[in-house]
């Protein structure tokens, strides 16, 4: 700007926008929670009793042609216990078995089976969400 | 001078804080970035354990069986997946008669999701499930 006066001058006050910004900031801190997905396309079956589960979970996914993964990595159900085991020790997480409508029974059973000898305290599987 | 200051009226201490701002838009942007609202939703299921399977034989349990044609099969008989709930209800006189649920190993996961999910409308509380082959 160009003023005649070399005394005058324009400012903003930042203060109330950094309020804000610290107030989004802590927000957002305190919402996010890094949760290894499987990133692998499920068709969840449908359920009327569900109810919401823990969004910090550990999620293991069964596609439909039987493949069993955790965060992008095909494990299979040998795999699954250690794995399962190895990120109990870090944290006491519950988990979530996502199983396609169009798998095996059997696999589902025993990752569930699996997953149970690993020490999980809460183990769920999941439906869609209506 | 906008601001009246008590020591000097001519000095002015300022603290720059633009570059905080950087900072904090920036932090702020990577926690809106990796934010997932990871809305999950779903079942609790269990396998029966050794006092479940003690009370079962004492008391008269109910059991649905799924074959490998995802077929939902009550005493023997073939039901529909819609009258599960009613004939659990009908059979779940007090709520501590168990239902177990049998599928085969080869039979579809939404199958069994649909019968617990139906057993469970039916007013089941001791509800599991064990796998056949």
């Amino acid at each position: 700007m160009v003023s005649t006066e070399p005394e005058a001058e324009t400012e903003i006050n930042l203060s109330p926008m950094i309020d804000c910004i610290f107030i989004l900031l802590i927000f957002f801190i305190v919402t996010t929670v890094f949760v290894e997905e499987p990133g692998v396309d499920i068709f969840k079956p449908d359920a009327t009793v569900d109810f919401d589960l823990e969004k910090n979970s550990i999620i293991i996914a069964v596609t439909a042609d039987n493949k069993v993964v955790y965060g992008g990595k095909e494990l299979g159900v040998s795999g699954v216990g250690a794995r399962v085991r190895a990120l109990l020790n870090k944290d006491e997480l519950p988990v979530i078995i996502q199983a396609d409508s169009r798998a095996d029974h059997g696999v589902f059973s025993d990752v569930w089976s699996e997953v149970k000898n690993a020490g999980a305290k809460k183990i769920s599987l999941s439906t869609r969400n209506d | 001078m906008p601001r009246r200051s008590v020591l000097s009226p001519d000095e002015e201490t300022e603290i720059n804080l633009s570059p905080m701002i950087d900072c904090i838009f920036i932090l702020l942007i990577f926690f809106i970035v990796t934010t997932v609202f990871v809305e999950e939703q779903g079942l609790q299921v269990s396998k029966p354990d050794a006092a479940a399977v003690s009370s079962a034989e004492k008391k008269e349990s109910v059991v649905l069986e799924i074959t490998q044609q995802n077929k939902v099969l009550l005493d023997d008989k073939e039901i529909g997946l819609a009258d599960v709930a009613t004939q659990v209800k009908a059979r779940v006189s007090d709520p501590e008669t168990p239902v177990m649920i049998r599928a085969h190993e080869k039979s579809a996961h939404g199958v069994f999701v649909g019968v617990w999910d139906a057993a469970k409308r039916g007013g089941a509380v001791q509800l599991s499930f064990s796998t056949v082959n």
